[in-house]
């Protein structure tokens, strides 16, 4: 028997009144996969990845981390996985830390454990200067990196990561790149969306292209691009046309 | 003119496109409201005498204390939304009261406002010079209205971006609010039972009816009074900026070891940091307060110690809205195995912590001075102490109204939700369900003393423990849906009934109608109606509590008659409003 997959989703679907946000997506995650989901805005990758860790309940479909059902063996999944959402609060009250010793005690961590990571996390994050800010005063780079160390704090085997670089500087991007390049070096799956392509490309083995809530595409990265650039390959498969072609008239 | 002109068809466009589904009713229920009122407000100018100038005062102080309850006030447009096009701030506020003309909530008012045109022909003299006076009167009367509201926001809003500011606003809203609800303690204090106090008369909110009266500087002093105001609006507008600041002294390390230790930790961080939540407890203080202290102007002290359980209940309702003033970021605790019990319990256990020394400080230190009832004072402060803890997480999840998240608040942060009347229901709500929970303990008290206690702390614990699990049932059993609510805005089943309390599925305006109906229809009908005919028939009169006897012998039975109505009134529209929505559903 081969093993199950860190993340599997089959027929996922999702209606927000008269609109099909998410249309019968199936994906797989292999173990040990740095995945990628590109797509455009509002083509369904959030939805998706919310239903995929439990965040948002699917009108149909599974998702399944390492086999275990997110919705009928949540706590098994929700261990298994550790979730960066795109513009979620956070307790904006508390520092970055408190945060973090919160968020341990929490997933039942103890207290010594707890302090050991997140000592650990605030310096490898770079966010260990601002013990005396509050996350509400944080910038956009350092929200994405509280989140993340939010994520990585229980030691889950599988990534979720919505959005992970958007609005970050690039020195906080090139932080975060290595401590996924390194997560999934140490035998951790990544999925992660963006409609960056060239960061996908550049990080990423696998990839997913979502558009109209449907998967236009999936697989290993050398298969879905082909022989030109995945964004050559993803402008095809959406069919868009760029609209600013024709410049602006008053300009 | 132009940028008046502009802002104005602006939130005329804005306010057509949500005139209809939700909004649309809850304006309409809002503005039913509002035309009895004023309707009210007319009647009282063909009585002569002050009435009129009183019941102008209440509306200014209702235009005053309303954003306060309702989310920061109308703010369809807001400073911000033009702050990049560099407008000379005098003009960006002239501008914006344009715009601020334009609403339910204006429309009402100049209709309140007509009581001076009639005013104007009671005063006789040669009436109709003075109907003529009584249009740019009513203009003028209405643009103070509408400017002394948006400066209290304003200043409230720069107010709240410090602890010392927060607490300060808390405390006279708080007062302003208890005055509004005791407003004829007052009235019968300076006017000896027979007239409004002559000083109502003089204070802006009367220099409108002054001018129809013949006192024509009155105008001129509105129109003064109307400068100063936009003056000092559209200083506090190139003020106001960005979001408040939380306060950043030292740290303390987090002691916790548990997960409802950290959550404990964690809220009662949030309690002491989030300056909106300050003013929410200073709020609820100060009305206990004063709105207990209140009838000492008339020597009676029997109400003092009751300003613990008053502060107990205004606080829950203040904080009723527990899960949605966090926002979205209840995924954390969702994606947490495990994690919604202690979620839950360390709320709890954190309001209480916050709540109860208080409260329990003021039962001790107010109740000797009022010699007394211990036992009732006691049982009935235990039983909302727990009530509240209990019932405070359970309305929070089952009637969610969501938040703006708190590093979106803006410029104004009394702004938590974008919904203003679900806020103001859920308020009632809580309020009502609070003091009912010290129901069974009130009734042994007065019946058997100290059992009283007992029985307070008992229900009080089963409150806490038991409205608790059903508030944790609920986390588990509908978080992601709560989180989906929140994030959007948006409930994700429409056409299933939201809640387990008996209501069918009907708009949210609707459905807090139907609550404060049915919450406060016995009021009007029983104490203030009935009791209040009986004594007045038995010629009791002046007696604590019950308006109708303490007015001029000509007003005793309307007022007490009008009570009744009023009371049945809200009772017919708590039952017609479900009705009609379940056959709606059929």
């Amino acid at each position: 028997m081969t093993p199950s997959p860190a993340l599997e989703i089959s027929g996922l679907s999702k209606t927000f009144g008269e609109k099909v946000a998410v249309d019968h997506v199936d994906l797989t995650v292999p173990r040990g996969s740095f995945y990628g989901l590109v797509g455009q805005n509002g083509a369904g990758k959030t939805t998706t990845l919310s239903m995929a860790v439990g965040l948002l309940r699917p009108d149909h479909g599974t998702a399944r981390v390492f086999g275990a059902d997110v919705w009928t063996d949540p706590s098994r999944a929700k261990q298994l996985v550790g979730v960066l959402p795109d513009g979620l609060a956070m307790p904006e009250r508390l520092t970055g830390r408190e945060v973090l010793t919160y968020l341990g005690l929490l997933r039942g961590l103890t207290k010594d454990v707890v302090a050991a990571r997140a000592e650990e996390l605030l310096s490898v994050l770079e966010l260990d200067g601002a013990d005396k800010t509050l996350v509400i005063e944080y910038s956009t780079g350092m929200r994405k990196k509280i989140g993340l160390a939010t994520a990585l704090l229980h030691a889950p085997k599988l990534l979720v990561l919505d959005e992970p670089f958007e609005a970050v500087d690039p020195v906080s991007a090139a932080t975060i790149k290595m401590i996924l390049r390194g997560f999934v070096a140490g035998g951790g799956s990544v999925v992660l969306s963006s409609h960056v392509m060239a960061l996908v490309e550049q990080l990423c083995d696998h990839v997913a292209v979502i558009d109209k809530g449907r998967v236009a595409v999936a697989g290993p990265l050398a298969e879905v691009r082909g022989e030109g650039s995945l964004e050559d390959r993803f402008v095809e498969l959406v069919g868009a046309v760029p609209a600013g072609a024709r410049g602006l008239s008053w300009l | 003119m132009a940028v008046a002109l502009t802002l104005v068809r602006m939130k005329v466009a804005i306010l057509r496109h949500s005139g209809t589904g939700q909004r649309g009713q809850m304006m309409a229920a809002g503005g039913f409201l509002g035309l009895v009122l004023a309707a009210g407000t007319i009647y009282l100018a063909t009585l002569g005498g002050d009435w009129l100038a009183a019941a102008y005062a209440v509306w200014m102080l209702g235009w005053i204390i309303g954003p306060v309850f309702s989310g920061g006030g109308d703010e369809t447009l807001r400073p911000e939304f033009f702050s990049l096009l560099g407008l000379p701030p005098h003009r960006m506020a002239a501008g914006l009261l344009a715009a601020a003309f334009v609403g339910v909530a204006p429309a009402i008012s100049l209709i309140a406002l007509a009581g001076l045109a009639v005013g104007a022909t009671a005063a006789g003299g040669p009436a109709g010079g003075n109907v003529l006076v009584a249009v740019p009167a009513m203009v003028l009367q209405l643009a103070v209205f509408v400017l002394v509201s948006k400066v209290a926001v304003a200043v409230l809003g720069i107010a709240l971006r410090s602890r010392a500011g927060a607490v300060g606003a808390g405390v006279v809203n708080g007062a302003v609010l208890a005055f509004l609800g005791q407003a004829w303690v007052f009235a019968v204090a300076f006017g000896q039972g027979a007239a409004v106090p002559e000083f109502v008369r003089y204070l802006p909110s009367g220099w409108g009816l002054l001018a129809v009266r013949g006192h024509y500087w009155a105008l001129g002093a509105l129109v003064v009074l109307i400068v100063l105001l936009l003056g000092a609006w559209a200083a506090l507008l190139s003020r106001r900026a960005g979001a408040s600041r939380p306060s950043t002294r030292g740290r303390r390390p987090v002691r916790a070891a548990t997960a409802r230790e950290a959550v404990v930790a964690k809220e009662l961080r949030t309690w002491s940091r989030d300056l909106v939540r300050t003013h929410q407890l200073t709020f609820a203080l100060a009305y206990g307060l004063f709105f207990a202290g209140a009838p000492l102007a008339l020597g009676w002290i029997g109400l003092l110690p009751w300003a613990a359980p008053l502060f107990v209940v205004m606080a829950a309702s203040m904080t009723a809205n527990m899960y949605g003033t966090d926002g979205t970021a209840l995924w954390l605790p969702l994606m947490t195995p495990g994690a919604t019990a202690a979620d839950v319990r360390g709320r709890q256990q954190a309001w209480l912590v916050t709540v109860a020394p208080v409260a329990l400080a003021l039962a001790v230190v107010l109740t000797p001075l009022a010699d007394g009832p211990w036992p009732l004072v006691l049982a009935v402060t235990a039983a909302v102490l727990g009530g509240g803890a209990g019932l405070v997480p359970l309305i929070s999840v089952y009637v969610l109204v969501p938040s703006i998240d708190p590093r979106n608040r803006g410029g104004n942060p009394l702004r938590t939700s974008e919904d203003d009347g679900a806020l103001t229901g859920l308020a009632y709500l809580t309020i009502f369900l609070v003091a009912l929970s010290a129901a069974p303990a009130a009734g042994v008290a007065l019946a058997a003393g100290w059992w009283g206690v007992a029985v307070g702390l008992a229900t009080g614990a089963l409150c806490f423990w038991g409205f608790g699990l059903l508030a944790e049932r609920r986390l588990r059993a509908h978080g992601p849906e709560l989180l989906h609510l929140m994030r959007t805005g948006r409930r994700p089943d429409a056409g299933k009934p939201g809640s387990s309390f008996q209501l069918p599925d009907m708009p949210k305006a609707q459905r807090a109608a139907t609550v404060v109906c049915l919450s406060f229809g016995a009021i009007p009908l029983v104490p203030q109606g009935i009791i209040a005919a009986v004594m007045v028939s038995d010629g009791r009169l002046r007696h604590s509590w019950f308006l109708a006897t303490y007015m001029p012998p000509g007003l005793r039975w309307p007022v007490a008659a009008g009570m009744v109505l009023l009371g049945l009134a809200m009772y017919g529209v708590g039952a017609w409003l479900p009705y009609r929505a379940r056959k709606r559903a059929r």
